[in-house]
């Protein structure tokens, strides 16, 4: 049925156009007595309708809403400033000790609204935890075991293959205890918003004291550039010794926001340094058998490069058979 | 660690059989993970980053050293922007811009400062943002204007500028 249909649409679709073909031709034909029928008077009117219509609408838009005013750089946000990262680089890995750190700073500031639901406790060891680190962090927390032989599902201390337990039991929850908004999972936050590292660090930063004179900023939002439409329900949350290093680092802000970026760049991808690495294998690999096969061809053309066509005339005799 | 130990790491690290596993953080509690004070750490199954960590422990004295003094910590990224959005109050000193970045924040705040006064690249940007609020708090109760847009290319400037010198102290 929906073949037919489809076909009898495109039946009539297929005369529409031998119509409308067939028009322009017919007109084409027609063409020198038709322009001459055409006044520039009647053009000029036409044009002149034609504008006033739009300026019309425009005054109508402006009328009704009181601003004409699209596109603004507000609704945009700013465009982040690009960083020059050094994990970001092609020969470069994630510093693990910045990683050991963002992930504290998330730990501490971020998880108390933000999940990361992706990431189990097994990536965190290896990379920015050591086993038993990881495994007394999961132990913290309670899981589902499975239904026991009565049915009943208990709790168990975390495991290493668990992952990160959330802030909230759900969005409907996320967003009742956050005045409306819902705060996103940040496992793929980096890959997930234009910009990525360079956005979220310029948004976590970029809480300016007070918001530019006539801003309007809207109930339960704070301002940020950064932020498309500059109205942000996240407060500002990193302040200067927020966070206590264990390595000793001095926690300022931007310290902190770009240790938080960058684990949260490796939550995004976890798999970066050995892609790197395989990356490097695959030019290694290449490179090889590319020289190989330049010196295959060599061997294997010698013949045939090295060879000489002599072209060597019989001996003139001076006797003809 | 004493020498032979260097050389059988070395070895060890050369030859292609053997595990790497990196040092394991016992000794300091600086090195201790804030969830498992209780935990013992015994090996670290770390990817060998043991000469990248001394380093960094070495410096990260060095930091400590020179910043005893301070209670306080400032953010850079902050003194740098600041040091623009101050630039049209403050008249122009010229100074050096010395390699004494990363020392001491009160240092670090006063060169960038007068290094950013110095730069004109952010003047006019400065100049529109001034002029707008000015108007914009002169105008009162029946202004219809915001200052957003010259705010953006204030802060793009400045962050513009910033970027690479906080890039030098940040960690």
């Amino acid at each position: 049925m929906l073949a037919r249909t489809a076909l009898r649409s495109t039946r009539t679709f297929a005369s529409a156009k031998n119509g409308a073909f067939q028009f322009a031709k017919r007109s084409a034909s027609t063409q020198s007595s038709g322009a001459a029928a055409e006044s520039p008077l009647r053009l000029n009117i036409a044009a002149a309708a034609a504008t006033a219509v739009a300026a019309g609408s425009i005054a109508w838009y402006y009328h009704l809403y009181g601003s004409a005013s699209a596109m603004t750089p507000a609704e945009e946000g700013l465009h982040a400033t690009k960083y020059p990262w050094v994990h970001q680089q092609w020969f470069k890995t994630f510093d693990h000790q910045a990683l050991r750190r963002g992930f504290q700073v998330y730990r501490e500031v971020c998880a108390s609204c933000h999940s990361l639901s992706r990431v189990p406790y097994r990536a965190l060891v290896g990379t920015i935890l050591t086993v038993d680190e990881a495994k007394a962090l999961a132990e913290e927390n309670e899981y589902d075991t499975e239904p026991n032989d009565q049915g009943e599902i208990e709790k168990r201390p975390g495991k290493l293959s668990d992952y990160l337990p959330d802030p909230y039991k759900n969005d409907e929850a996320a967003r009742f205890a956050n005045n409306g908004a819902l705060p996103p999972d940040l496992s793929l936050i980096v890959k997930a918003r234009h910009g990525g590292c360079d956005y979220i660090f310029s948004l976590l930063t970029g809480y300016p004291d007070e918001p530019p004179a006539g801003a309007s900023v809207g109930a339960g939002l704070n301002f940020n550039p950064y932020f498309p439409g500059t109205g942000i329900a996240m407060a500002r949350v990193l302040y200067d010794g927020l966070v206590d290093y264990e390595d000793g680092t001095p926690a300022s802000t931007s310290q902190m926001a770009k240790d938080v970026v960058e684990f949260l760049n490796w939550a995004a991808e976890p798999e970066m340094d050995d892609r790197k690495r395989m990356g490097m294998k695959v030019l290694v690999v290449t490179s090889v058998l590319f020289a190989m096969s330049v010196w295959v061809k060599r061997y294997k053309w010698a013949w045939l490069k090295s060879r000489k066509i002599v072209y060597d005339p019989p001996k003139e005799s001076a006797t003809r058979h | 660690m004493g020498f032979w130990d260097a050389v059988t790491d070395l070895i060890d690290a050369a030859t292609p059989w053997a595990t790497v596993e990196a040092e394991a953080p016992a000794d300091t509690p600086a090195e201790l993970a804030p969830a498992s004070e209780s935990t013992e750490e015994t090996t670290a199954e770390t990817e060998a980053e043991e000469p990248a960590a001394a380093a960094d422990e070495e410096e990260e004295a060095e930091e400590e050293e020179e910043e005893e003094d301070e209670d306080e910590i400032v953010d850079p990224k902050e003194t740098l922007e600041e040091a623009f959005h101050l630039y049209a109050n403050d008249s122009p000193t010229p100074t050096c811009y010395g390699a004494q970045l990363e020392t001491e924040h009160d240092v670090l705040t006063g060169v960038l400062l007068t290094e950013c006064r110095n730069s004109k690249e952010c003047a006019p940007a400065k100049h529109h943002y001034d002029e707008c609020v000015a108007r914009v708090t002169g105008a009162g109760a029946d202004n219809k204007e915001d200052c957003v847009e010259e705010f953006f290319h204030l802060a793009h400037c400045a962050t513009q500028c910033a970027a690479p010198k906080l890039w030098n102290v940040l960690k």
